[in-house]
């Protein structure tokens, strides 16, 4: 008896909670990746990638279009994107692109993030 | 301003060696006061569990004695220290100077535990009435923790770290954190974690001891709410302060760093909720224990995924070698409080709670908590999805749309039980509840008319506006009987009727919420002096470009007249960190959205590009926030707690363990 009152709808809302956790990671999970990683494997949906910016910013129609090129320690994907750029852009940063690999080799990314200063000072002392 | 009280040089290596014995002190006095309250609290010997809370106190002056060091050495400038030097310049103004004691990772380790030790201070003081081996075990727990801290301060991240050579000059600060979000957010979210050891030392306490009945619940209840009130507040500047500084338009982006700060804060909601079903009706012991136990352990796993990096976040903190203590302490804290569970709550009330039907208050509380638990699983698996799928195979993540679709329909239904928990009386249904869900049902169906005369056709908007709408009906009904029955009734049962205006308060946020995420307009544009953008209704004239030449940077000023204010967002490029930007947003708020101007770019012939939003009702988010925290404090101030009114029913307080 205490169980249909009471454990019952717990155990409904637990499956409840479980399904959409269930449906909503498969839809729209995304493979986070480095840039390496995106030039040896292949994937349908979108994808994010974590890179440094090289010394080859271009920019053009008002500063909303920019390409460069992203960067890990062994790979170079270039990129394409249309939008704002975080304050915190520029060559040398790393940034996490999100969107797909076409065709044409260039990465067509759909959002761009910068990794942003949480920590107060510049840059860490080496000394 | 340097303040030379000694030869300089002197004076300097002494700051700095004298902060870190006071740690070390204090790291003694706080293992000390654990070990001997234990001990005490076992033998139940009155004398040294007071010898042990006293010692708790010589911990926390130590801790104070080190934060006064630390905020000396930042404000004369000690950059002997490294702390000091890698945080602050001789250029950074001094509120900002002041605040780089918790702006780094050190220093605001050092301010957690600085608040921690005088929160728990505060809280020992009249613990002696919950029995002395209560309040014996609660210094232990709470000295174990502070020691905990203290260690990490002392051994692998002291703030009094010396360098070989004093540089002329620290480095100073990035400038997008030069802003005065910088001075209230962090010290109010680092409070707030810091709070939640106070309520889970004592449910822990009342464990060990054996003492399962409400008194911990009463004792930590305005320990409680502060962690909660300082969370809520803590929350709300954050989204402040992305949305007016960050320039991307919104507000939360369910990034790790913000999930970790929500987890908590839906799990204590649950937990004020609950203790209320045992503060009245005996119920649900353990399961509030479990909460509040639940509670601190998603603060310490916050910050070892912070601290850590191991989850891929847009914040890059300093990834520090206190990651792996962070996760020691996890784990220590979750088998210490789940041996407790398991060994010692027991299982009461089993038979008693026969008689309750589920529609009653008590079953809207559990409904809302189970709702609530949902929630922080569901932000729980969106933050370890990366660690726990890069174990096997390749690493996932998780982005908006996968909070949205899997915490909507749990936020949906909690909305729902906003609207007519408050309705249902405890125990038993009774026929004036039916009457009393008229007025939520009423503006529930009028919001939903207006939205469908209105052509909004999007189901979740169909669905948040008209039960935040419900919630408000409910609410004010509530205000508007009471005031013309007993009108003095709203200031005695201030603890009830603050509780509504923080529902109010939570519907205004929810109305703000759902409009600016459904109806967000967007555009890029760029313009040439005397050209106009229109978004959805609100037309924008760029008059001009201004650049003005100061100390360390260039600004680009652009003006944009809009009705007859004049917007000015603006760009700064600083030449000595390598041409960093810094955009500042310029915002209108009008009565139904705000206009929101972003300064993307210039170009040589005086065009400028904009990235222009329109975000509908943002402003009742910061309202209806404001409300919330009002409602809480001023519900609490002053207030005796249940135990008067309890008294007055004659109903025990304290019920047999």
């Amino acid at each position: 008896m205490l169980f249909l009152r009471w454990g019952l709808p717990g155990l409904v809302v637990a499956g409840c909670v479980g399904y959409l956790i269930f449906s909503a990671s498969g839809g729209s999970a995304e493979y986070y990746l480095t840039v390496s990683e995106l030039r040896t494997q292949t994937h349908a949906g979108d994808v994010r990638v974590a890179g440094v910016v090289q010394n080859d910013v271009q920019k053009s129609d008002g500063g909303l279009h920019v390409t460069f090129t992203e960067k890990d320690g062994t790979a170079s994907v270039p990129v394409d994107y249309s939008g704002p750029l975080p304050d915190i852009f520029k060559p040398g940063i790393t940034v996490v692109v999100e969107g797909k690999l076409g065709g044409d080799g260039v990465f067509h990314a759909r959002t761009l993030l910068a990794k942003c200063p949480s920590r107060f000072s510049t840059q860490p002392y080496t000394s | 301003m340097p303040v030379a009280l000694l030869d300089p040089a002197v004076y300097l290596v002494i700051l700095g060696y004298f902060g870190a014995g006071a740690l070390l002190a204090g790291l003694v006095l706080g293992g000390f006061a654990a070990l001997l309250s234990f001990w005490a609290g076992w033998r139940q010997a009155p004398l040294f569990i007071q010898v042990g809370r006293r010692a708790f106190y010589a911990a926390t002056t130590m801790v104070l004695l080190a934060a006064v060091v630390l905020e000396a050495a930042l404000l004369t400038h000690d950059f002997s220290l490294v702390y000091v030097a890698e945080h602050t310049d001789l250029s950074t103004p001094t509120a900002l100077v002041v605040a780089g004691f918790y702006g780094g990772q050190e220093g605001s380790l050092l301010y957690w535990t600085l608040i921690l030790g005088l929160l728990g201070s505060a809280s020992l003081v009249a613990s002696a009435s919950l029995g002395g081996r209560v309040a014996a075990y609660a210094t232990g727990i709470l000295a174990a923790i502070l020691s905990f801290f203290l260690f990490v301060l002392a051994v692998v991240a002291s703030p009094f770290e010396l360098l070989a050579i004093t540089p002329p000059d620290g480095l100073g600060l990035n400038p997008v954190l030069r802003d005065m979000g910088m001075l209230i957010h962090p010290p109010v979210v680092l409070a707030g974690f810091a709070a939640f050891a106070i309520p889970f030392s004592f449910a822990c306490a009342a464990l060990l001891a054996g003492r399962a009945d409400a008194a911990w619940i009463r004792h930590t209840r305005r320990f409680a709410l502060l962690a909660w009130g300082l969370q809520t507040t803590g929350l709300l500047l954050g989204m402040w302060w992305a949305y007016h500084v960050l320039g991307w338009g919104g507000y939360w982006g369910w990034d790790p760093v913000e999930n970790v700060a929500l987890m908590p804060w839906l799990a204590t909601t649950a937990y004020l909720h609950s203790s209320q079903v045992q503060e009245r009706r005996g119920r649900l012991r353990t399961w509030n224990l479990g909460l509040v136990i639940l509670a601190f352990l998603l603060v310490v796993f916050g910050t070892f995924i912070v601290r850590s990096g191991v989850v891929p976040s847009v914040h890059t903190f300093a990834i520090s070698a206190i990651g792996p203590w962070f996760l020691g302490f996890l784990g220590a804290c979750l088998l210490f409080s789940v041996a407790l569970l398991a060994l010692r709550s027991g299982n009461p009330g089993a038979v008693a709670e026969r008689e309750t039907p589920v529609v009653s208050r008590e079953g809207a509380f559990v409904l809302q908590n189970l709702l609530l638990i949902g929630a922080v699983a569901v932000v729980f698996w969106g933050t370890v999805l990366p660690l726990v799928s890069g174990m096997f195979g390749g690493e996932r993540v998780v982005a908006a749309p996968y909070y949205e679709r899997a915490a909507g329909p749990l936020f949906a239904g909690l909305l729902a039980l906003l609207a007519v928990g408050p309705l249902l009386p405890w125990r038993r249904l009774r026929r004036a509840t039916y009457r009393a869900l008229l007025w939520p049902a009423v503006g529930l169906a009028l919001a939903l008319v207006v939205l469908v005369v209105a052509g909004v056709r999007a189901v979740p908007a169909l669905i948040a506006f008209p039960l935040a709408a419900g919630v408000g009906a409910t609410v004010l009904a509530e205000f508007v009987r009471t005031a013309i029955r007993k009108p003095r009734a709203i200031l005695r049962k201030r603890r009830h009727y603050g509780a509504y205006l923080a529902h109010l308060g939570l519907a205004v946020v929810v109305v703000g919420i759902a409009a600016s995420h459904f109806g967000q307009q967007e555009k890029d544009v760029t313009l040439q002096p005397g050209q106009q953008a229109t978004v959805s209704g609100y037309t924008l004239t760029y008059t001009g470009l201004q650049q003005r030449q100061l100390a360390d940077h260039a600004d680009f000023v652009a003006a944009m007249r809009f009705g007859d204010q004049t917007l000015e967002p603006s760009r700064a490029t600083y030449a000595g960190l390598g041409g960093q930007a810094l955009t500042h947003v310029a915002i209108s708020t009008t009565p139904f959205a705000d206009v929101y101007v972003v300064l993307a770019d210039t170009g040589a012939n005086g065009s400028a590009t904009f990235r222009i939003f329109v975000n509908p009702l943002v402003v009742f988010i910061w309202a209806g926030g404001a409300a919330i925290v009002v409602g809480v404090v001023l519900g609490n101030v002053g207030e005796a707690g249940p135990a008067a009114e309890l008294a007055r029913r004659r109903i025990p307080a304290t019920l047999p363990a």
